[in-house]
């Protein structure tokens, strides 16, 4: 169709993997615009990565076995990149989550991974990365609408809050009803001072046991994911996973308040 | 030495992600991780000022993965489950997307597991996995487009496993 130069596979990976200058990059993006075949080979790829952090992230967060402890000494038992102020502060809800009921849940829920659909996860990263580059329309209903949560909750089929982020620099902009495998999702956004943004995307889900945070990191934004039923819960941004944890504590006191 | 610890210790939670994918269980990834922090503590003063202690680790973990594998070749009889094919090792009762993953990682070679899991799991750069695994960046490139295609056909995605620069690349379908 085009006179255009066909890329080689090898430049297609190493497109997605973030491997190629700016001008290569734009001579791809124009290939990927009139190759179905490309995009779709980036576009597997992609989903392939996302499938890989997805399946294996319970081993980032999981409790270290007793002689690994052991050889380390004073090793922290939850994420060990978390520094010591964010760790106290995640350490009360992670050891209530995890230490608790949950140490059976999660291990259950670890074993019943086959059919637990963890769809909503991709979904809410998917929805991240669509709308977070909106410039006009990043929002369907604006937080100024007294409706927003009203609509949401009705559509969701459950309660839907959209919790006040304020304190920590985040202000909500509105939200939107998202499909989600025949159900209705909600997503919400939220905008920082520097023009950052966040979502938070939140389902109904009765089918699957209650779990502990889960991160996933997606490129450069990372996302914590957890279920507490009726509902399933995922936030995303391009921030540090201990920024998220912040975020994501903040999120689920204030929904168990509710 | 106590903050050299610490950065070791750090970097378990990504050590014990890339061995489970790698190894396709948890019990023998863990022995593979205790491996390999045993291995660097015992040459800590051999770690670099300023090298990454994640690429230092991941290269540890890596020969040791390697010799273990030697030995086990050396052993005949013994039928390792990496090598059975996924007819002969548990049926497919779960039906799992996750255990699918798990599967279709163990047909790869070896070779294309590692960079595979390096590049798109743990996010290492081309550079950075040849240094791990001590291969030119050609040979990770290479290694990583035959083993994406692999899993994109093992995984159902239409088209993969062109081998190369085929121009038969993916078609558009994709098969759920």
């Amino acid at each position: 169709m085009s006179p255009e130069r066909r890329v080689s596979e090898a430049e297609l990976h190493a497109y997605v993997d973030g491997e190629l200058t700016p001008d290569e990059r734009a001579l791809v993006d124009a290939a990927l615009a009139a190759s179905p075949e490309d995009a779709a080979l980036v576009r597997d790829v992609r989903e392939l990565n996302e499938a890989l952090r997805l399946r294996y992230a319970d081993r980032l967060d999981g409790p270290l076995p007793p002689r690994m402890r052991q050889l380390l000494g004073r090793v922290p038992r939850w994420p060990a990149a978390l520094a010591p102020r964010q760790a106290a502060l995640a350490a009360g809800l992670l050891i209530a989550l995890a230490v608790g009921a949950a140490g059976y849940l999660l291990h259950e829920y670890l074993e019943n991974r086959s059919q637990p659909n963890l769809t909503f996860v991709f979904n809410a990263i998917g929805a991240h990365r669509l709308y977070v580059q909106e410039v006009r329309h990043p929002v369907e209903v604006r937080a100024a609408e007294e409706h927003l949560v009203r609509w949401l909750t009705k559509r969701v089929g459950a309660p839907v809050q959209a919790p006040a982020l304020a304190e920590l620099g985040w202000k909500l902009m509105g939200g939107r009803l998202l499909p989600d495998q025949g159900q209705a999702a909600a997503q919400f956004m939220y905008e920082d001072s520097s023009g950052r943004r966040l979502t938070l995307y939140m389902r109904k889900e009765t089918g699957l046991n209650n779990t502990a945070f889960r991160f996933v990191e997606s490129g450069d934004f990372g996302a914590f994911y957890w279920i507490d039923r009726p509902m399933a819960y995922a936030i995303a941004g391009r921030l540090t996973r201990e920024d998220l944890l912040s975020l994501a504590n903040a999120v689920y006191a204030q929904l168990e308040k509710q | 030495m106590a903050s050299r610890r610490d950065a070791v210790a750090a970097e378990i939670p990504r050590l014990r992600r890339y061995a489970r994918a790698l190894v396709g269980g948890n019990a023998e990834a863990d022995d593979l991780i205790q491996d390999t922090l045993e291995r660097a503590l015992a040459k800590l003063d051999q770690w670099r000022d300023g090298e990454s202690p994640r690429k230092w680790l991941f290269s540890i973990l890596h020969n040791l993965h390697v010799d273990g594998l030697r030995r086990k070749s050396r052993r005949p009889p013994h039928v390792g489950l990496d090598s059975l094919g996924p007819e002969q090792s548990a049926p497919a009762a779960d039906g799992a997307s996750g255990r699918d993953l798990d599967r279709a990682l163990q047909q790869l070679s070896g070779e294309q597991r590692e960079v595979v899991l390096l590049v798109g799991l743990e996010g290492l750069t081309y550079a950075e996995t040849a240094e791990v695994l001590d291969i030119p960046v050609g040979t990770v490139m290479s290694r990583l487009a035959r083993g994406r295609g692999r899993l994109r056909t093992l995984m159902d995605y239409e088209g993969g496993d062109k081998g190369g620069d085929t121009g038969g690349r993916a078609a558009l379908r994709r098969v759920k």
